[in-house]
């Protein structure tokens, strides 16, 4: 009787904590809508949060599209041949870089990097009272605070996702040239030819919504700290925590949508 | 203040500035790549089966892509109706009698679509039907050198391109037979309506109608002997009749040939025979009318013998023939029930027997 009493009871706290949830993103998006009439309230935020989330993640971003891009293009051009299937070897980049491990890994590096750091402040916000303090000279926490971080990451996530194939499909040909020297005309019509616009907006759907689960996940984890500074930690290992699950899971669900 | 700090309006402006550069001329490279400005012209053509073709494959031309698939379609005769277009560069490849060759790797690598160009002057014009090469209308180009296919160039494929007509002769040659056996079954069971079939209702009606003109045959030949049979005893009578007649003149002749006989008995003008012959000619117009009598019996004669001597070869041809025809019935006969192919055979005679000598011989073994 006990372990029901118990089941129900964590089922009645998780059906609460979703609705809530979905009640905070309701809230973002809301004020989302509102927050380019007012924009001198969040504006600096925003570019500091693009700055820390977008910016000082290209270099690592750029790095990894380069080192993917390069294994592809070496393995590819070295196994591929020997089935008589050379022309796959664009088809399978443009698959991994710009519809898959584009978004997906981009999303992992702005959630470890910025999911964290979002939780983190927000809840050392709220133990230290500021968001009280927010809240009693009139500033709405969410417009202020969250909104701008929101619309941040996801132009992040969009903008490094752009790169990462950049980087990913043209980097990786300067890398390429040491292994297997290819003409850059003969490379770009190749691959121009294969890439469709179907791809690259396949990667920045998917980018988008990585980029609303790490923004809103965090966001929400770091208001979810109540009073201890011990629950600060907790909070940035549960924003990365969920969201790495939840992207996975939307990556399965906007793909199954794409393909189907 | 640190420079990314005091600068970062402008670092996050360029930023994404160059994002959304790099993002157009993505855009742009792929619509230049991928010829949405361009002009391309549409053909049809049609497949026996989509399998190795979709959508957005490749038409090559030794080794240049030259146009893609467009869309397929099923049609009301179980066809695969595709639309497919060729790129305006390549738009003078495209004439008269040109075909697309669909190959299928042997070991399992996918497909390609192949163009071939025909040898026609006229291009061919936007929306023509282009055959494939395993269409009727492909094979009949490909047979009158109508279009160039340039020699395939990889060993498995030469091979196979020896191997398949084999294999789709060897197929028809299956087929065929097992139609064949199909037919031949169908007409042994009487069910065929076709050649074979009438030929072996023929053939059974024949030996079912063979005892009957066996049966005939006897009768004409039971008739021309009986026949034959009555001429010969006429003509025997007669030359028994001619013998007796050569008889009295011979006599009559020797009689005639006597000094102190008949003749000067029959010339004496006193005799009886001067007398009997001084008749005003009654006994000599006697004797003329009985040669003419027997001269006509002569030529009587003389007409049956060459009748019967024209019958004869006829008489003799028939009964060759018959004999030929009966040897011909027995052949088939035999072939007939030696065939394997016919299921059940000949139905066996069953000879009634007498019951006495049956039941007498039993007994007494």
């Amino acid at each position: 009787m006990a372990i029901i009493s118990a089941l129900g009871r964590a089922a009645r706290t998780k059906a609460s904590g979703l609705l809530y949830g979905l009640g905070f993103f309701y809230n973002v998006l809301k004020e989302t809508g509102r927050f380019f009439r007012r924009a001198q309230v969040g504006y600096k935020v925003l570019i500091m949060q693009i700055l820390f989330t977008g910016y000082e993640a290209l270099a690592i971003n750029a790095i990894m599209a380069i080192a993917i891009g390069a294994a592809i293009n070496v393995i590819g051009s070295s196994l591929l041949p020997q089935f008589g299937q050379s022309q796959l070897m664009y088809s399978i980049l443009i698959i991994v870089i710009t519809r898959e491990l584009g978004p997906l890994l981009t999303a992992f590096v702005i959630t470890a990097r910025s999911g964290t750091a979002i939780a983190t402040q927000l809840g050392t916000m709220v133990v230290n009272h500021e968001i009280e303090a927010y809240m009693a000279v009139g500033l709405n926490p969410i417009s202020y605070l969250v909104v701008p971080r929101f619309i941040g990451v996801v132009v992040s996530m969009l903008v490094l996702t752009v790169y990462f194939n950049i980087f990913g499909l043209l980097g990786s040909f300067i890398v390429v040239q040491v292994v297997n020297p290819t003409p850059i005309g003969e490379y770009l019509g190749a691959l121009m030819s294969t890439l469709t616009v179907a791809d690259v907006l396949s990667g920045l759907t998917k980018a988008l919504v990585f980029g609303v689960i790490v923004s809103v996940v965090s966001t929400y984890q770091g208001f979810a700290v109540n009073r201890a500074s011990t629950e600060i930690p907790v909070a940035g290992i549960k924003a990365v925590g969920s969201s790495f699950i939840l992207i996975i899971l939307a990556d399965v669900i906007v793909t199954l949508v794409q393909y189907a | 203040m640190k420079f990314k700090i005091k600068f970062a309006d402008q670092i996050v402006g360029l930023f994404i500035i160059v994002a959304l550069a790099f993002f157009a001329v993505i855009v742009v490279l792929i619509g230049a790549n991928q010829r949405w400005f361009a002009k391309d012209y549409r053909f049809v053509t049609s497949f026996p089966s989509a399998a190795g073709v979709a959508p957005g494959t490749s038409i090559l031309m030794k080794g240049f892509t030259i146009g893609k698939i467009d869309k397929l379609r099923l049609n009301a005769d179980n066809a695969v109706d595709a639309d497919f277009h060729i790129y305006d560069t390549y738009y003078d490849k495209v004439r008269e009698y040109s075909i697309l060759e669909l190959t299928v790797s042997p070991i399992g690598l996918g497909s390609q679509l192949l163009f071939h160009p025909g040898t026609g002057e006229a291009r061919l014009e936007e929306g023509a039907f282009v055959p494939t090469a395993d269409s009727i209308q492909g094979q009949s180009l490909i047979d009158q050198e109508l279009v160039l296919i340039p020699p395939k160039d990889d060993t498995i494929t030469r091979l196979l391109a020896n191997v398949n007509p084999l294999l789709e002769n060897t197929n028809k040659t299956i087929v065929t037979v097992n139609r064949t056996l199909t037919e031949v079954n169908r007409a042994l069971a009487g069910q065929s309506s076709g050649p074979l079939g009438d030929i072996v209702g023929d053939v059974s009606v024949a030996a079912a109608a063979l005892p009957g003109a066996m049966a005939g045959v006897g009768g004409i030949v039971g008739d021309v002997e009986s026949r034959v049979a009555i001429l010969l005893d006429q003509a025997g009578s007669l030359l028994a009749e001619l013998e007796t007649i050569a008889g009295n003149l011979a006599a009559t002749t020797e009689a005639v040939r006597d000094p102190t006989g008949l003749v000067t008995t029959l010339l004496d003008p006193s005799g009886s025979i001067k007398t009997f012959l001084d008749d005003d000619d009654a006994l000599y117009k006697k004797v003329m009318s009985i040669v003419g009598e027997a001269d006509k019996a002569v030529r009587s004669l003389q007409g049956i013998i060459t009748g019967l001597n024209g019958e004869m070869p006829k008489i003799a041809g028939l009964l060759n023939e018959t004999k030929a025809a009966i040897k011909q019935a027995q052949d088939v006969l035999e072939g007939v029930k030696n065939n394997p192919l016919i299921r059940g055979g000949v139905t066996e005679r069953v000879e009634q027997e007498s019951l006495y000598s049956a039941m007498r011989e039993g007994s007494f073994e």
